[in-house]
């Protein structure tokens, strides 16, 4: 017996193993083994050239001996293992899933860390490695990172493939490395893991097409796009929108272009079209256009104590539109509710309305923006009080049977009743300048208002019109009504 | 036609005819100029082949020139209603992925549409004619769309307004058939003249 070796995969055991040169069969080993703290020696026989025996606290006395098929004695051979001798080896890791999203290109990886058989707190390492396409090329390989727990723990993690899964086959495997502190002896990585799969369309009997089908991406994004066909055909080219694109050869049945830095699409997507032999012709759509941006000037007003309407600017337009295009949802926190706004994307300004809700006066919005490139948040606290924009009075009318005074009536649309009204009335004559007579009334719920005007010229055609505000917290007038005009009497 | 053509009735059906020979006229010019908008806004090669798409009846005609007049009809009808349903599908599709960023194209498609379904009603009225009156369209329509990626709808697209084209040059075809004098629907033309 010679070239002993002892790996420890975990604190207590380890794994000796020896070469035997031997003529002809021989019948069992025995195999002893004493330390320090035994009392005497433990033996055993074995038809295998490894056992399993404790870790030593400092060393070991092993004596190995090869007998003949009947038994007697061939070889007896005496080794002392120490502690530095011995190497540290994890087992190898065993993938508990794999897990493919299509839709994101991404692979979800499940292992265990085995953490049961060792100390809590240790740390750990594994190296986990991606390969791709028929001929297993590797992508990338990343170091992760745990704690040990004395505990077996699931861990996970995530990559996202910068190509479609289905162009082709993708493969992971991983190993460890424990930093186990207290051992003195050579410390090494794992064996790899076994390889799991995600097949690609590519390995389907009647898998084809282009990927990634019909999907959204950031202007600048790198994208690669890949065309699956059947066993037998060619790609004769593939083109993305009027270019044509030099090929990547993934597999026998797929092929690949990179396009990068991709520009902002036209309304119906680029096209990008592989054309396979005998003129058949297969594609997708691929939209390039920007994440939403911060919406500016968010600014809410009611015109009648029903409806409060936001308007703001856009910003850069997102150049993706129908299923694709921007949202607005407005959410209220004090009150939790939130609305999703009808917004037609060709208008510069943007609007949603928000029912005033009863006894609220103040209202702490966020105006939520999402796209599928990305979103975003502008917020607005306002009081409604103090945001006011009346509607156009309505119905002007004259009344007064005097040479000197007359009263004005006038409609607003509105609800009124828990603010006092400011209202601007502009008196015109043919030969005198432009007056201007403010007048403050008590909000009324759809009412009609009257004001009085004196020291009026007698026999003298007026124009009169009105607009109206909030008189506690000015915001904005309403507009002018249309004017109304009266001739005092004599 | 079943009973022999009154005079009246012969004048009604070269009335119909000639309207509808005009009628297919401009929606053929209007297809033809729909189809380059499309190739333009879709992103399409014009020359781009496109194999025949389930659902979109096929405007040659086999033995063409021995097809009664009836036939002639049913087999308009037939398609002008598949087309009616291909084109607003289209039109849904167009809705749903372009919003309101391709008013042109939308408005195109709704304006061919209206033709198609003005013609498709031009041909129940001729059909009327005979007496026999159009089929009812109860389970007639085509299959629902397939689920198809966006890139091959625009295909789909493309070949139902080439085949509309050539359907709208084929009616012309047919109507001027049906106008001949002494023709009655239900008799086979002479064989001056095959498409």
């Amino acid at each position: 017996p010679r070239n002993l070796k002892c790996v420890m995969h975990n604190l207590r055991k380890m794994v000796c193993t020896w070469d035997a040169f031997s003529k002809g069969r021989h019948g069992q080993t025995d195999f002893c083994y004493t330390t320090n703290d035994l009392p005497s020696p433990v033996c055993f026989k074995t038809k295998e050239k490894r056992v399993e025996i404790p870790v030593p606290e400092s060393s070991t006395m092993v004596t190995i001996t090869t007998n003949s098929i009947s038994g007697t004695a061939l070889a007896t051979k005496e080794f002392e293992i120490h502690n530095k001798d011995i190497s540290f080896v994890p087992l190898t890791p065993r993938i508990l899933s794999l897990t493919p999203d299509f839709s994101t290109s991404t692979l979800n990886l499940k292992w265990s860390d085995n953490g049961s058989v060792f100390p809590n707190g240790l740390d750990a390492f594994w190296q986990i490695q991606i390969l791709r396409k028929e001929v297993m090329e590797k992508v990338t390989q990343v170091t992760y990172y745990s704690k040990l727990t004395h505990e077996d723990i699931i861990l996970s993690w995530n990559w996202t493939s910068d190509m479609p899964l289905e162009c082709t086959s993708h493969y992971v495997k991983i190993r460890s490395y424990i930093n186990v502190t207290q051992f003195v002896g050579p410390k090494d990585w794992s064996d790899w893991s076994p390889v799991e799969e995600v097949p690609g369309k590519d390995t389907e009997p009647s898998g084809s097409g282009v990927f990634p089908q019909d999907t959204v991406v950031a202007v600048g994004s790198d994208v690669t796009i890949c065309c699956v066909h059947e066993e037998g055909q060619q790609i004769k080219r593939m083109t993305y929108g009027p270019e044509i694109y030099p090929m990547i050869p993934l597999s026998s049945r797929s092929s690949a272009i990179r396009v990068l830095n991709a520009s902002a699409s036209d309304t119906s997507g680029t096209n990008v079209v592989c054309i396979l032999s005998e003129d058949e012709m297969d594609g997708t759509v691929l939209f390039v256009g920007y994440a939403p941006d911060v919406p500016q000037n968010l600014s809410c007003e009611t015109s009648n104590f029903l409806i409060i309407k936001c308007t703001w600017k856009p910003g850069r337009p997102s150049g993706l539109y129908g299923k694709r295009r921007t949202k607005y949802s407005l959410f209220e926190r004090i009150s939790g509710k939130n609305v999703s706004c009808e917004v037609n994307e060709m208008n510069r300004e943007r609007v949603c309305g928000f029912p005033v809700l009863a006894g609220q006066k103040t209202y702490d919005f966020i105006l939520g923006v999402s796209n599928p490139i990305g979103q975003t948040e502008s917020s607005l606290l306002v009081d409604l009080t103090e945001r006011v924009h009346p509607k156009t009075p309505e119905k002007l009318t004259v009344s007064g049977n005097s040479s000197t005074s007359i009263r004005l009536h006038w409609f607003i649309n509105g609800s009124f009743a828990e603010i006092r009204l400011l209202c601007q009335i502009e008196i015109s004559s043919g030969h005198s300048e432009q007056k201007l007579h403010n007048v403050s009334v008590p909000g009324g719920k759809f009412s009609t208002y009257t004001a009085q005007l004196n020291t009026l010229h007698p026999y003298t055609k007026y124009q009169f019109r009105v607009r109206c505000s909030a008189a506690d917290h000015f915001w904005r007038w309403s507009d002018w009504s249309r004017i109304e005009e009266h001739t005092t009497l004599e | 036609m079943a009973a022999a053509d009154s005079p009246s009735a012969a004048l009604r059906r070269r009335d119909l005819c000639s309207r509808g020979i005009r009628l297919a006229g401009k929606m053929r010019s209007d297809v033809v100029d729909l189809l380059d908008i499309y190739v333009e806004r879709q992103g399409l090669d014009a020359s781009a082949g496109v194999a025949a798409v389930e659902g979109v009846p096929v405007a040659a005609a086999e033995r063409w020139d021995e097809q009664t007049g009836t036939q002639r009809l049913l087999e308009n009808l037939a398609a002008y209603r598949a087309f009616r349903s291909l084109l607003a599908q289209m039109l849904e599709e167009q809705r749903e992925q372009l919003g309101d960023a391709d008013a042109a194209l939308g408005q195109a498609l709704a304006a061919v549409l209206l033709q198609v379904s003005a013609f498709a009603y031009h041909l129940e009225e001729l059909l009327r004619l005979e007496s026999r009156g159009p089929p009812s369209e109860e389970g007639a329509g085509p299959p629902p769309p397939p689920n198809l990626g966006l890139f091959e709808r625009k295909l789909r697209g493309l070949g139902v307004l080439r085949e509309l084209a050539q359907w709208a040059v084929r009616s012309m075809r047919d109507l001027r058939q049906l106008a001949k004098p002494g023709l009655g629907s239900s008799s086979a033309p002479s064989l001056t003249e095959s498409p």
